[in-house]
């Protein structure tokens, strides 16, 4: 540790020199003042690390320097110097901010030993913000958080995918976080400032997927009133999201893979060519390979969109993140509906660490949300999770991961009187996935 | 005046704790280190410093300030020993004081036989690596974490012992480079 910026502020000219000597041999390097109004002044126009601060001066007091330099800098450590019969006035300074009080003369190596404390206490305190900043930068990247080595990975790549324009696609699981990395690469992009454009491809059957990615010249079907721009054309000057790109028809992808070969496409009944530029990310939670050898997926638009590519890792690969996701949910949830909770109980926190998340992280948002919702107190409690099944935890050792997915859907599904919107958004997961579940479980609604 | 003929002072205040003999050998010792020719010249008596009445100790800063103004042209450093208790006004005490960079330095032997008496080799150890500390400060040279430097700033006899009487690496260099410098320096700008 280099020598401190050290401030000596008395009136005296013979201590200002002395103690400014013994300092300066010590390494350390300082200025002087020989008035309350002088070191203000210096203070002004230059930051120091310490300031010894004789407490009675003529004019300004050494307590009305010690309020002044705070109200400039908090964060300054002040010292002040002070004869035996001014000891309450070192108290009212210790009460004001100053660090500490020496009573002079003081021992050479009391002076040592606080200088070096003081500057201990800077660094450490300036580490801890450092590490604060760092923690808080790298825990949240973007609006994506967490600490494990599967997380961080990742984050590591969206920073080197973003610059590039290259087409990305991300795949993994429902729940894990596909559209927040898309997004995080957006941002990052030099497109960041430009339109970030979603598209739910699961969501819209052909023909109106057709309209919502080209957009439709008035008169092109009977509801065209208006022409309507589609969303490639929104997507000019930023990027266009793809998610859930496995559930395209096979017409669509051929006229998809021609868009993203020149970038040009025809309104829906549109005679004019439009030239639009955009980025591709795409987002898949199916085998696209195995679409492809079933024939369901093109291979050439597969590497069209494959370029790029990386896979969300599922919450149950990264479980120590459970923790610091919940507390973001938690307080989230907690401040929109405006309840006092503020803490997930150590139970609470222990069931979740010991389930599998079919969901992953939507699901926990999902657990958190609810428990928020119906919590009592300001705990979140195991029995406030809606995965908290008594029987899981005394049977789990003997059952299969497939059990307990099959019991854990039958129950949700009981819970919602079959309501599959209302199931799928309690397991966080989407409408198709839990009718996929259904077929391949053959869960059937009791009669 | 060439380097040469500079010479740098040991002045003994009053009577040591420790014979003329080993004063001589310190001189000798001291050329070994700092490389320039050493003189034994009393300059000041204990008579002549002005004692504190109340602190019953001797401001040390008033005393370097005489000792740069009486010291002969051709010193180029003044090492004043003496055995009584020095004192800054606002610090209890001082081991020793020097101007920085300057040309004065003094070393008080009084506060190196606490505890114990200590055997004189080890007294006679204490003042050799503390006489060098002070004239290092002269060379502008500050204190050093390096605990086993000289330059080491010891709190306490235990911590002068335990210190050897060499300087860092890093501290070497940086006298080198002072020495050099002082060497270009036209003789009237030395102190």
């Amino acid at each position: 540790m280099s020598g401190a910026k050290i401030l000596v502020v008395d009136d005296e000219l013979i201590v200002r020199e002395s103690l400014g000597g013994w300092l300066e041999r010590d390494g350390h390097m300082v200025d002087k003042a020989a008035s309350g109004e002088e070191s203000l002044e210096k203070f002004e126009k230059t930051r120091y690390d310490i300031i010894l601060l004789d407490i009675k001066m003529e004019g300004m007091s050494g307590l009305e320097v010690l309020k002044r330099v705070k109200e400039i800098d908090p964060d300054v450590s002040v010292v002040m110097i002070t004869a035996y019969g001014s000891i309450p006035s070192a108290i009212e300074a210790m009460k004001s901010g100053a660090y500490e009080y020496l009573l002079k003369p003081f021992d050479p190596d009391e002076l040592m030993v606080l200088i070096e404390k003081i500057r201990k206490h800077q660094a450490e305190r300036r580490e801890t913000q450092f590490l604060r900043e760092q923690y808080k930068e790298r825990t949240r990247f973007e609006n994506m958080i967490g600490q494990s080595i599967a997380l961080q990975g990742v984050f590591d790549l969206i920073e080197s995918v973003a610059p590039t324009d290259s087409t990305v696609l991300i795949n993994g699981e429902t729940g894990t976080g596909k559209g927040l990395a898309a997004r995080a690469i957006h941002t990052k992009s030099r497109r960041g400032q430009g339109p970030f454009v979603v598209v739910n491809c699961g969501a819209f059957p052909e023909h109106l997927l057709e309209s919502e990615l080209f957009g439709y010249q008035k008169g092109a079907f009977t509801d065209a009133k208006i022409t309507k721009k589609g969303r490639l054309e929104l997507a000019h000057g930023g990027t266009l999201f793809l998610d859930e790109v496995g559930e395209i028809s096979t017409r669509m992808q051929i006229d998809l893979l021609r868009v993203l070969e020149d970038h040009i496409f025809y309104r829906v009944g549109g005679t004019q060519p439009i030239e639009a530029d955009f980025r591709v990310i795409a987002a898949t939670n199916k085998d696209l390979e195995r679409a492809i050898k079933e024939g369901t997926f093109r291979e050439d638009l597969y590497y069209r969109l494959n370029v790029i590519s990386f896979t969300m890792p599922p919450l149950r690969e990264h479980k120590e993140d459970i923790p610091l996701l919940a507390e973001y949910f938690l307080h989230r949830f907690a401040q929109e509906t405006n309840k006092p909770v503020n803490q997930v109980g150590r139970e609470a926190l222990d069931e979740m660490m010991l389930y599998d998340w079919p969901g992953n992280v939507r699901e926990l948002g999902n657990a958190v949300e609810r428990a928020v919702v119906v919590g009592k107190g300001p705990r979140i409690l195991p029995q406030d999770l809606p995965i908290f099944r008594p029987e899981y935890v005394s049977s789990a050792p003997r059952r299969t991961l497939r059990e307990v997915e099959i019991g854990h859907l039958e129950s949700v599904l009981k819970e919602t009187r079959w309501s599959v919107s209302k199931s799928a958004e309690i397991l966080g997961i989407d409408r198709s996935t839990l009718y996929d579940k259904i077929k391949r479980y053959d869960l059937r609604k009791p009669s | 005046m060439s380097s040469e003929e500079h010479i740098l002072v040991i002045s003994p205040i009053g009577r040591l704790d420790v014979d003329r003999g080993f004063v001589e050998h310190l001189g000798k010792e001291i050329r070994a280190v700092f490389g320039y020719q050493t003189d034994i010249r009393p300059l000041l008596d204990e008579k002549d410093l002005w004692a504190d009445p109340v602190r019953k100790q001797y401001h040390s800063t008033p005393i370097l300030d005489t000792l740069a103004m009486i010291s002969p042209p051709e010193a180029i450093k003044v090492l004043a020993i003496t055995k009584v208790d020095l004192f800054i006004p606002i610090l209890t005490h001082v081991y020793g004081e020097a101007q920085l960079g300057g040309k004065a330095c003094i070393l008080s032997t009084y506060r190196f036989s606490e505890g114990l008496a200590p055997a004189a080799e080890i007294l006679r150890d204490r003042i050799f690596k503390e006489a060098i500390h002070e004239l290092g400060h002269t060379f502008n040279l500050r204190h050093c974490r390096d605990a086993s430097c000289v330059m080491h700033y010891c709190r306490g006899v235990g911590e002068v012992d335990r210190k050897s009487n060499q300087f860092c690496r890093y501290c070497a260099v940086l006298l080198q480079d002072e020495m050099k410098r002082l060497a270009k320096e036209p003789v009237s700008s030395k102190q």
